[in-house]
């Protein structure tokens, strides 16, 4: 057979010869990576060339066709994966943030992580989430890709929506879709502010004009009203702190970190045997290092009008529900509200 | 000037995968299939062949090889069928050596991948955009890249060390993945399953010249080596893909237990011969750090965080805590102006105990050497994380800290830009 040593020098002579050709810059770069450390010189010539594609080409996402969604591939990889041997929501959650953010970006808005518009940033004005809703239909496991479509679009006077749909990369199979909901806020005064019209339209020519909706199904969980849960909750878990990791570059609590206080009340029972089919959280108030959080948890009981057991913990549509509460341990303010539910998890070989 | 004008239409370089190049061997006159991102391969080839990627590898280099050979056979009537210029009237040798260079690009493809995913056909092998990985260096050392993500950064827009330590995590695993050697799902050879046996990481030291940000892209090989009777050691190196600057070391010493039992075993026959054909006789890549540390309590500690509780998300497939969590618990204690001001340039852990999901933990930092280290601008400071009430400890740590813009004035152009 061939020598190791006989590949190398071909692999050379090759990648010298193709250095020259102007046509296809790519063809270069393609071999430069392939050698190592016998023809340095060589790579390095190649790799310099390769500086301002290799971002785009390791970056895996891009803008659609008609520029107004961005799609991008992500591997599981073997640490997001949680007790189930899949991704665990909130892996799912850090995938959405980081597509949202990649849109912004290859749009050309900031990239200090905010997404926010030049006229934004002067009159000191970011985004900031009031809603979000994920489902989840299928849940990836390790070394699987999945691709995820987002867009944004207006919503009312305030707000801004983003919506995504996740796909199972190798067979297209929609896995599951989330929906979110921003308002705009001004930084000093941390109070809400109306979008006024030149940022609307700003952000609104990378917006799909017609109304495209992730759920667009009439009465769907995303636009339900989330009860605020009675004392005493049936199940609670107290005296949660935001670890260093849980920050933000503004040194807020990161959006997803709530999603694992929420789920940190959950009894055992239900994380043993179900799986979380969908999640909807409500933001009311920003959390920072030295705050201290109570979750709280409650079955989402039907409503007066069925026959209802109170006791069952499953309705016709055979899911678990539950209302959850994130509240500051001292003042009892109100974090978040929430509300979930669970499906039994399926058979695993 | 024309010769190589010549090849490189006829040049089939442009992709990476084995099928690609049984394509372009085909369609001598069209060019590659990929495009830059190597994601679309559609209607770029003329006559639209579908690619299906074959996850046996050794099989197919007999069939990627017969592939091109008839590939040549209709090579000139796919370039008579091209526009006459003077390019396609040159002589032969110059499709002969593409030719050539597509049966050893081909060949050689074949050896460096071992796994293939047989559900993704258009991927780019050797750049490995979405960090597969691949065995490399004659089937030593397994390489896989990864791009930083935006959670993955801390609050000073650089990766955590956490997330370095889960890329060490993730790469160790698909190295034992590649190589066949994937037992019942977590690090454990089949020989090891059979006897209830899994790897436990003893001790763990990662040192970093720089740390990556987001959207930087790293390359992290690793491999394994003997050491000592019955342990094992893995090495990690880390590069900026860009650059080929070295990044990250570390180095992990593992030992195996009984899974029902509890207690640490010797590595049996059947497991040595597993393993030992990929060991690699090579120094570690980081020099043993053995100092003899002063104990550490609440008494002798500068700074105690208590009430630490492992979150669902830390858990592992065993319900245990996954390792690297330790790291964050660890510096949760580091002092304030610690973190604002300086970067961990060492870590050095050694693992005691195992923490399940009740464990309440408590995490005791010391300043070594107090207001010396001020002058010299290196911080070290000792940890332990133990169990809450004075139970059992579950790591033991030491880590340097070098201040953080430091590194950042030698490396001009990694200067983090604000947005404007």
């Amino acid at each position: 057979m061939i020598s190791t040593a006989t590949f190398t020098s071909i692999r050379n002579a090759i990648s010298t010869h193709s250095r020259f050709t102007s046509i296809r810059p790519q063809t270069v770069r393609r071999v430069a990576p392939v050698i190592n450390q016998q023809a340095n010189g060589v790579a390095a010539a190649g790799l310099k060339e390769m500086d301002k594609s290799l971002a785009d080409r390791f970056r895996l996402g891009s803008l659609t066709e008609d520029g107004l969604s961005y799609k991008e591939r992500f591997i599981i990889r073997c640490y997001e994966v949680g007790i189930n041997k899949t991704a665990t929501v909130e892996t799912i959650a850090n995938l959405l943030q980081e597509v949202g953010g990649n849109h912004a970006q290859s749009v050309g808005f900031s990239t200090d992580g905010f997404a926010t518009t030049t006229t934004m940033r002067k009159l000191h004005l970011i985004w900031v989430t009031a809603r979000m809703h994920i489902e989840i239909y299928r849940y990836p496991a390790w070394s699987d890709v999945i691709e995820i479509e987002t867009w944004c679009q207006g919503e009312g006077r305030i707000g801004t929506r983003r919506d995504w749909i996740l796909k199972d990369f190798a067979n297209g199979e929609v896995i599951g879709r989330a929906t979110s909901k921003w308002v705009m806020m001004n930084e000093d005064t941390r109070r809400l502010q109306k979008v006024s019209d030149d940022v609307r339209d700003e952000y609104l020519i990378f917006c799909p004009k017609e109304l495209r909706l992730a759920f667009p199904e009439e009465n769907n969980n995303s636009l339900k009203k989330i009860r605020k849960l009675e004392d005493p909750a049936e199940y609670s878990r107290l005296g949660l702190v935001p670890r260093r990791a849980d920050l933000d570059m503004n040194k807020h609590v990161n959006n997803v970190t709530y999603i694992g206080w929420v789920l940190e009340s959950i009894p055992q029972e239900v994380i043993d045997t179900h799986e979380l089919q969908s999640i909807t959280l409500d933001y009311r108030r920003e959390c920072q290092h030295d705050d201290i959080v109570d979750s709280l948890t409650t079955l989402e009981l039907l409503d007066i009008s069925s026959n209802g057991s109170v006791a069952s913990k499953e309705n016709g549509d055979k899911l678990s529900k539950f209302l959850h509460l994130l509240r500051s341990s001292g003042d009892g303010l109100e974090i978040n509200r929430g509300r979930t539910e669970w499906r039994k998890k399926p058979v695993r070989k | 000037m024309v010769a190589t004008a010549a090849t490189a239409s006829l040049f089939p370089i442009s992709s990476s995968q084995p099928d690609s190049a049984k394509n372009s061997g085909k369609h001598g006159g069209s060019f590659g299939n990929v495009d830059p991102r190597g994601l679309k391969s559609k209607s770029r080839s003329s006559n639209g062949l579908q690619v299906k990627t074959n996850a046996q590898a050794p099989a197919k280099v007999n069939g990627t090889r017969i592939g091109v050979m008839d590939g040549l056979k209709t090579d000139d009537n796919v370039t008579s069928g091209a526009p006459r210029t003077f390019i396609n009237q040159l002589p032969d040798w110059s499709m002969l050596l593409a030719a050539i260079t597509t049966i050893f690009l081909a060949a050689e493809k074949q050896w460096m991948m071992l796994d293939w995913k047989t559900k993704r056909p258009d991927m780019l092998a050797d750049l490995d955009p979405f960090g597969f990985g691949r065995i490399v260096e004659d089937g030593f050392v397994f390489r896989q890249n990864f791009s930083i993500r935006s959670y993955e950064i801390g609050a000073d827009r650089t990766a955590s060390v956490e997330t370095l330590m889960n890329h060490l995590q993730e790469t160790a695993l698909n190295h034992v993945k590649n190589a066949g050697l994937l037992g019942d799902g977590f690090g454990s050879t089949p020989e090891m399953s059979k006897r209830n046996l899994f790897w436990v990481v003893t001790k763990m030291q990662v040192l970093v010249d720089r740390y990556p940000t987001w959207g930087d892209v790293v390359q992290v090989d690793t491999w394994v080596a003997a050491s000592g009777k019955n342990s094992m050691r893995r090495d990690w190196l880390v590069r900026d893909c860009k650059t080929g600057e070295i990044l990250t070391r570390a180095s992990s010493n593992w030992v195996m237990m009984n899974k029902v039992t509890r207690r640490l075993s010797k590595i049996p026959d059947e497991v040595r011969t597993e393993i030992e054909q990929y060991f690699v006789d090579t120094p570690p890549v980081i020099d043993d750090d053995s100092i003899k540390l002063p104990k550490l309590d609440e008494h002798t500690a500068d700074h105690v965080r208590n009430g630490l509780t492992p979150k669902w998300s830390d858990l592992d497939v065993n319900q245990h805590v996954n390792n690297v969590k330790y790291v964050g618990w660890i510096l949760e204690s580091a002092p304030q102006r610690v973190v604002e001001n300086y970067e961990l340039a060492s870590i050095t852990l050694e693992y005691r105990r195992e923490c399940m999901k009740d464990s309440v933990l408590q995490s005791l930092t010391s300043l070594l050497g107090g207001d010396a280290t001020v002058a010299t601008g290196v911080i070290d400071c000792q940890h332990l994380l133990r169990l809450e009430g004075g139970g059992g400890e579950i790591v033991k740590g030491r880590t340097k800290w070098r201040p953080k813009y430091a590194n950042r004035f030698k490396n001009i152009n990694h200067f983090p830009t604000e947005s404007g």
